[in-house]
């Protein structure tokens, strides 16, 4: 009994470091890609200190206040959205040893809590009662509807070849041959959802310049610093998720497989952080025609295929 | 003792928040309060060893709620959902309704005889209930499925194109405004045009008419006579 209960202590307590240390790095990757696009000179340690420096900053600013806003709902937001964050990475196998919950209906738990994204971030914008703030809320749920289908469907797919919704089987069925290749569609449409589901770079619609920052519009000290923190841990989340699934998880030659998994995470959360260097961002319309016409399509000719190959498999 | 205290916690949560519902008196507040009571159902599902019903229902009502708090906004011409209103109306057709369905349900647990059957913790309640979904009854739930999809299909066909401000496609029509014989107004813009240039029309600083090169004579408005009033 007391073992059992400080195995779970343990566990959550990698969830958290994890959460907490792929957050700071994702900080600093932000720093260091905004430096070296810019043509500054990267010196190390300001830029490792930089993302803490900044994070003082807002924890020691005085916070604004709106006119007659829902001040429950408000402090909710950014802790709904870090939980569901942890929620997700919870579920994640970190090696084949450390799996912090092990579900039979993992990757569907975590379907459910990115789902509750579009209810974290339109409280968020809805709470302070404050016009812009307000149509960026209600430009998220347009949003949220639209890559939600997608998302949800390349992630069934990669559960098509292990014949289970748990993702110890998921990653395990990519012994031989990762998803990445064996669906191809698969990584290109998840990477471009968990984009606009974490609001980040290209797709931070909900945090755009022309609704003047949107759902972050009211927010100052802590309060922004919370949200930019729970932001940052749901791209860790989607990262990890997406390493597990698409990229064999802790699967690998030499290195021990936490490492590997690591690496794997690393590199998905580098090119989701990228992301806000190098592309423009995308207008509403155009990016909620292109989830509906293009990447929906695409989804499910990516779903059909991996079934396919999972029933040719089976025979 | 620790999955009571869990279940009882999320019962109490389940009931709190749907009573919260209707005292509320914000459209939005009650529907996520609606969906805090789901997912204390859908907890108590997992519990009971539906996981994977439990976690489609939190996931289904997730977006559901947020739609449900949408189309509130959006009927109820409260632009904001923030404004506070009253929820509750009818009060007593509804506490008769309230009472009526309270009291069935109570005599269903109370007189139906439930299956007694302790499920084994090893039972692989997800693969069965795919098997059941795809298996025997898998005409049923298909049959069910796409009636629903047509019935969604239908109905976006029905608003998407002709909406009640004019063809979704063109934008919408401004309403129609019939200058006063004796202003002073420009009334070379066609009245039927979309948003920008009818609301020009419509400016205390009109532009001159050889500025705007789209008028042709096709465009030109029926009231042009009086121009010259």
């Amino acid at each position: 009994m007391v073992g059992e209960a400080l195995s779970t202590a343990g566990l959550a307590l990698a969830v958290v470091a994890v959460m907490i240390g792929g957050t700071y790095v994702a900080a600093v990757l932000d720093v260091l890609f905004t430096r070296l696009t810019m043509r500054v000179a990267v010196r190390p340690l300001a830029a490792a200190a930089l993302p803490l420096r900044r994070a003082a900053q807002l924890a020691l600013q005085r916070r604004t206040l709106t006119e007659r806003p829902d001040a429950g709902t408000w402090a909710l937001a950014p802790a709904v959205l870090a939980a569901l964050a942890a929620v997700s990475l919870a579920v994640v196998p970190l090696t084949g040893t450390l799996i912090p919950v092990e579900a039979d209906t993992g990757i569907v738990v975590f379907a459910a809590a990115m789902a509750l994204v579009v209810v974290a971030v339109y409280l968020q914008g809805w709470s302070p009662n404050s016009p812009l703030s307000l149509v960026a809320a209600y430009r998220f749920v347009a949003e949220g509807l639209s890559y939600e289908i997608p998302f949800a469907v390349v992630l069934i797919g990669t559960a098509l070849p292990a014949r289970s919704l748990a993702l110890v089987p998921i990653v395990t069925s990519q012994e031989h041959l990762w998803n990445v290749i064996r669906q191809p569609l698969g990584l290109p449409v998840y990477l471009i959802t968990v984009l606009a589901l974490s609001f980040w770079g290209p797709l931070a619609l909900p945090e755009g310049q022309d609704v003047a920052g949107g759902t972050s519009l009211e927010l100052s000290g802590v309060p922004r610093l919370l949200w930019r923190v729970a932001q940052l841990n749901v791209l860790v989340a989607v990262s990890a998720m997406g390493a597990a699934v698409f990229l064999g998880g802790w699967l690998g030659p030499w290195l021990p497989g936490g490492v590997w998994m690591a690496l794997k995470t690393l590199f998905l959360l580098a090119l989701l952080v990228a992301s806000r260097q190098f592309f423009a961002r995308v207008r509403t319309e155009s990016f909620v025609v292109v989830a509906w016409t293009v990447l929906t399509p695409l989804a499910l000719v990516d779903v059909f295929l991996a079934g396919i190959q999972a029933m040719v498999a089976a025979r | 003792m620790i999955a009571d205290a869990v279940f009882w916690i999320l019962a109490v949560l389940a009931v709190f928040s749907a009573w919260r519902v209707f005292r509320t008196d914000s459209m939005v507040r009650a529907a996520y309060w609606l969906l805090v009571s789901f997912v204390g159902v859908g907890l108590i599902m997992v519990m009971l060893k539906a996981e994977f019903l439990g976690v489609i229902l939190i996931l289904m009502m997730g977006g559901e709620m947020t739609i449900m708090a949408v189309f509130m906004v959006m009927f109820m011409m409260n632009p904001a959902g923030l404004n506070p209103m009253i929820m509750v109306h009818q009060n007593r057709a509804a506490m008769a309704a309230g009472f009526g369905s309270f009291a069935l349900l109570s005599a269903v647990g109370l007189f139906a005889r439930f299956p007694a059957s302790v499920v084994a913790p090893t039972a692989r309640a997800t693969a069965e209930l795919g098997t059941e979904l795809l298996g025997d009854s898998m005409l049923v739930f298909q049959t069910a499925g796409v009636t629903l999809l047509a019935a969604m299909i239908g109905a976006v066909a029905l608003v998407s194109v002709r909406g009640r401000f004019g063809p979704a496609d063109e934008g919408s029509d401004a309403p129609e405004q019939q200058p006063a014989a004796d202003a002073d107004v420009d009334s070379s813009a066609p009245p039927s045009s979309t948003g920008p240039s009818s609301s020009a029309a419509s400016s205390p600083t009109p532009p001159a008419p050889s500025t705007t090169p789209e008028v042709t004579e096709g465009a030109m408005p029926a009231d042009h006579s009086h121009e010259g009033a």
